[in-house]
């Protein structure tokens, strides 16, 4: 799901780059995106979204829920000693449910092979999603919704923060790349950020030096003009120590470290009435430079809330996966040690 | 002055394009859980194996019973040699405890564990299901082709028939002379005035701690008595009905004796001489008594050889008085003897027992052709043949609102047994029903033929570290 998403986000920022570097580029309806010679990419990051594509398989989970509970229910009611995973209807349960968690697990194997043509990507994500989603209850049935011994304690624990992980996984697939879209609209890869965040701080520095060029250049002119004209009154002054001093004491720093919390310059409205009184103190001829700086900021602000909205929308696979992983090792053991006794 | 001129170059500087070859750290950390987590695993499973504890497999808790062996394994789950299997079988459950069967004409003996089964918790593991016994009692059939009993019984609700003693054909084999009808009335004459009898007064159970109401007289003669609180466990048909446990001695009435229930308003006088009753005995023991008492009477006071009786007592006339004089004391003796025995043959006695007077050529030394013979009484102690019951446990519920006939019954030959309806009113299936599978009253295994086990566990083997599996040939304490 992280891969596919950074996919989304990748194709985002080219999308992005190529609209500046003044390339046509049409949306499709579907979600794809057309450029102007008529490659087509898709988004997998919106066809993630739990919308109406879903349907099918959530009309196909549902199916195989009513008829399991529907199996499960007399299958209870009748059994001698109660329901028991012992049972060959309690095999069953376990057997599909530990089918439906392997072919889980098996998207991440998916992922690292990209290039296997075992079915579209898509695909595996959405039986991943609903599969695994499905094995709980399947699992519980299994276990006629006891926890048992330790070990079976310990997969049912396991199985239920995997799939609980997962549905917060998915609530947030589903709503995280619109708030990522609105609020960092100069989004990038996310491993790239640092990468990112050096390049802007060498572009300020370059913007911060090419004004004191500037200054110096002016200031020639300004001396020459008068020694023509001999009117030293006309001259006219250029002083950026404003802005020399408001970046050594105020920008640098927020640029070096950006994670800092309670900066002036984190703060949007804060930092535009900083450019703005940078503004009245500095010549027209400066404004532009204030400008770029003004933009660096900005981003260097979106690149911090992205690095935030990222680890809030892939912060729950540091439990899901490896708890998956364990579960899985685990219940292979389950089964094996079921089986002897 | 342009921030960036987009050109494809600037662009394509924005990317470093070796990223991929620096791991990012949540990667990194992503990779070092995904690791670390799996491999914890392992070694949480390993710690148990290290430890030889194979419980951590354990499909669930233990019943109470056998909570001691959850970390022995092996004392249940048998592997056979060469075999991946270690099944639990009946082996290694007979090698604690017998199991009897329970008909020796049964065509299908079911495994333990398909009827006890274990790693439910704190469940008890003689609470087996109905479809148990079903799966015989549904459609029963034996080896020998009959059977007395009913045939289709699924369960309590399904198939049970009325209780033997109440079905047609039936009577109370008891032959004591007791109408509940009158003895339930007001107003009955006790031995201190009027008094109106309950149940407890004569039907209590063996533990029951209060005295009787109405017990024998202290010194009487009478050759029992009074029960003494607490006392043995029954035993009826020569079995004990359990152990002499609080539980089972308060489970069934006791027996019901002259001395504990009879006695007190119904004393046995013999002559008006005497105002002691003659023992509640065989009519050879109460002859003796009887002569005995009078012998030495006349010995002490032979004035009374000569004596003077009314012959007819007519209401409103003076009595005619005779005058009679016995020749001897012996003859004395002999006439009272006469007098006291027809009260109590003919009327004390008979009042509750049936008596037989056998023909002259039965009779042998020991019994006089002029003494009755008493039929034995015949009281039920035990009125189910193949089930228990536990009457403590139902003392929330009055007496009469389950033996709903007592006021109205007036014939020992009645059956006041409650009927199978009146059980499943409370005892049946759903939420609100008390426990009505089979194994509330009835008992799988025939006790009776249960074999003793040779102990091969101490303490030692059940304490020490848990064992793993043990092959079929290896005793329990060797598997540690």
């Amino acid at each position: 799901m992280q891969n596919s998403h950074a996919l989304g986000f990748s194709v985002l920022l080219r999308c992005s780059l190529l609209r500046r570097a003044g390339w046509p580029i049409s949306r499709r309806r579907n979600g794809g995106i057309r450029t102007g010679k008529g490659h087509v990419r898709e988004l997998p990051a919106e066809r993630m979204r739990i919308d109406k594509t879903q349907r099918p398989w959530f009309v196909a989970s549902l199916a195989i829920l009513v008829v399991a509970t529907a199996v499960y229910i007399p299958y209870a009611r009748m059994s001698p000693h109660g329901p028991s995973g012992a049972s060959a209807l309690g095999l069953t349960f376990g057997i599909v449910g530990s089918a439906f968690m392997l072919f889980a697990g098996l998207l991440a194997a998916r992922k690292k092979v990209p290039v296997w043509r075992v079915g579209r990507a898509q695909t595996w994500m959405r039986g991943h999603l609903w599969l695994g989603l499905l094995s709980l209850p399947l699992i519980l049935f299994h276990g006629a919704f006891r926890f048992g011994g330790p070990l079976t304690t310990a997969l049912m624990i396991l199985l239920i923060i995997v799939v609980g992980s997962g549905l917060f996984g998915a609530a947030l697939q589903h709503y995280m790349p619109t708030v990522m879209t609105v609020e960092v609209p100069l989004e990038t890869i996310f491993e790239q950020i640092d990468h990112r965040r050096g390049q802007l701080l060498t572009e300020a520095d370059d913007f911060v030096e090419g004004a004191s060029t500037l200054e110096g250049q002016l200031a020639s002119a300004a001396a020459r003009a008068a020694a023509a004209t001999e009117e030293t009154g006309v001259a006219t002054e250029v002083n950026v120590t404003p802005l020399r001093t408001f970046y050594v004491r105020e920008m640098r720093p927020f640029l070096e470290k950006p994670g800092v919390r309670g900066h002036k310059l984190s703060n949007p409205a804060k930092a535009r009435a900083m450019f703005e009184g940078l503004r009245m103190l500095l010549p027209v001829e400066i404004h532009e430079t204030l400008q770029d700086l003004a933009d660096i900021c900005e981003e260097e602000r979106q690149l911090s809330q992205q690095l935030r909205l990222h680890h809030v929308l892939h912060g729950w696979l540091m439990l899901h996966i490896p708890l998956s992983l364990a579960l899985l090792l685990l219940g292979a053991a389950h089964a094996v040690m079921a089986l002897r006794y | 002055m342009a921030r960036v001129k987009r050109t494809t170059k600037t662009v394509a500087q924005r990317i470093d394009l070796h990223y991929f070859k620096r791991p990012h750290p949540f990667r990194r950390w992503l990779f070092i859980l995904s690791l670390l987590l799996p491999v914890l695993a392992v070694i949480w499973l390993a710690s148990y194996g290290l430890a030889r504890d194979n419980h951590v497999y354990s499909s669930g808790r233990m019943a109470p019973a056998h909570a001691v062996l959850t970390q022995k394994c092996g004392a249940c789950h048998v592997s056979r040699a060469g075999f991946f299997s270690a099944k639990s079988n009946d082996q290694a459950c007979l090698t604690c405890h017998d199991g009897p069967i329970h008909h020796a004409n049964q065509l299908f003996t079911p495994e333990c564990s398909s009827c006890h089964v274990e790693h439910r918790g704190l469940a008890r593991l003689a609470a087996t299901a109905d479809e148990s016994c079903a799966q015989c009692h549904a459609r029963l059939r034996t080896s020998g082709g009959a059977t007395s009993y009913a045939r289709n019984i699924w369960s309590f609700g399904a198939g049970h028939p009325e209780f033997a003693p109440l079905r047609p054909g039936f009577t109370d084999p008891a032959t004591i002379k007791l109408n509940h009808a009158v003895h339930m009335k007001g107003k009955l004459l006790g031995p201190n005035g009027p008094v109106q009898l309950v149940c407890e007064d004569c039907h209590r159970a063996n533990a029951a701690s209060q005295a009787w109401r109405f017990p024998i007289a202290p010194g009487s003669p009478s050759g029992e008595t009074p029960q003494a609180i607490g006392g043995a466990a029954v035993s009826v048909r020569g079995e004990k009905l359990g152990p002499p446990s609080r539980a089972s001695m308060r489970a069934y009435m006791g027996p019901i004796t002259y001395a504990n229930q009879c006695a007190g308003c119904h004393p046995m006088p013999f002559d008006k001489r005497f105002t002691e009753s003659v023992p509640h005995d065989t009519p050879e023991r109460v002859h003796a008594f009887v002569m005995k008492k009078l012998q030495d009477y006349i010995a002490a006071h032979p004035h009374e050889l000569s004596e003077t009786v009314s012959t007819v007592m007519l209401p409103g006339k003076p009595l005619p008085v005779s005058p009679r004089v016995y020749r001897s004391p012996k003859e004395w003796v002999e006439a009272k003897v006469a007098e006291a025995e027809l009260l109590l043959w003919g009327k004390t006695c008979r009042q509750c027992h049936a008596l037989d007077y056998p023909a002259a050529s039965s009779t042998n030394a020991a019994q006089p052709a002029s003494l009755p013979v008493v039929a034995k009484s015949n009281i039920a102690l035990l009125w189910f043949q193949h089930a228990v019951f536990d009457h403590d446990q139902h003392r929330l519920v009055s007496c009469e609102s389950c033996h709903t006939r007592t006021r109205m019954s007036q014939e020992n030959s009645d059956v006041l047994l409650p009927s199978v309806q009146t059980c499943q009113q409370c005892h049946h299936s759903g939420a609100d029903g008390a426990e009505s599978r089979c194994f509330e009253c009835h008992v799988y295994h025939d006790w009776k033929t249960e074999k003793d086990v040779i102990n091969q566990l101490s303490l030692t083997d059940l304490l020490n570290r848990p064992a793993r599996t043990r092959t079929a040939t290896t005793p329990i304490s060797s598997g540690k």
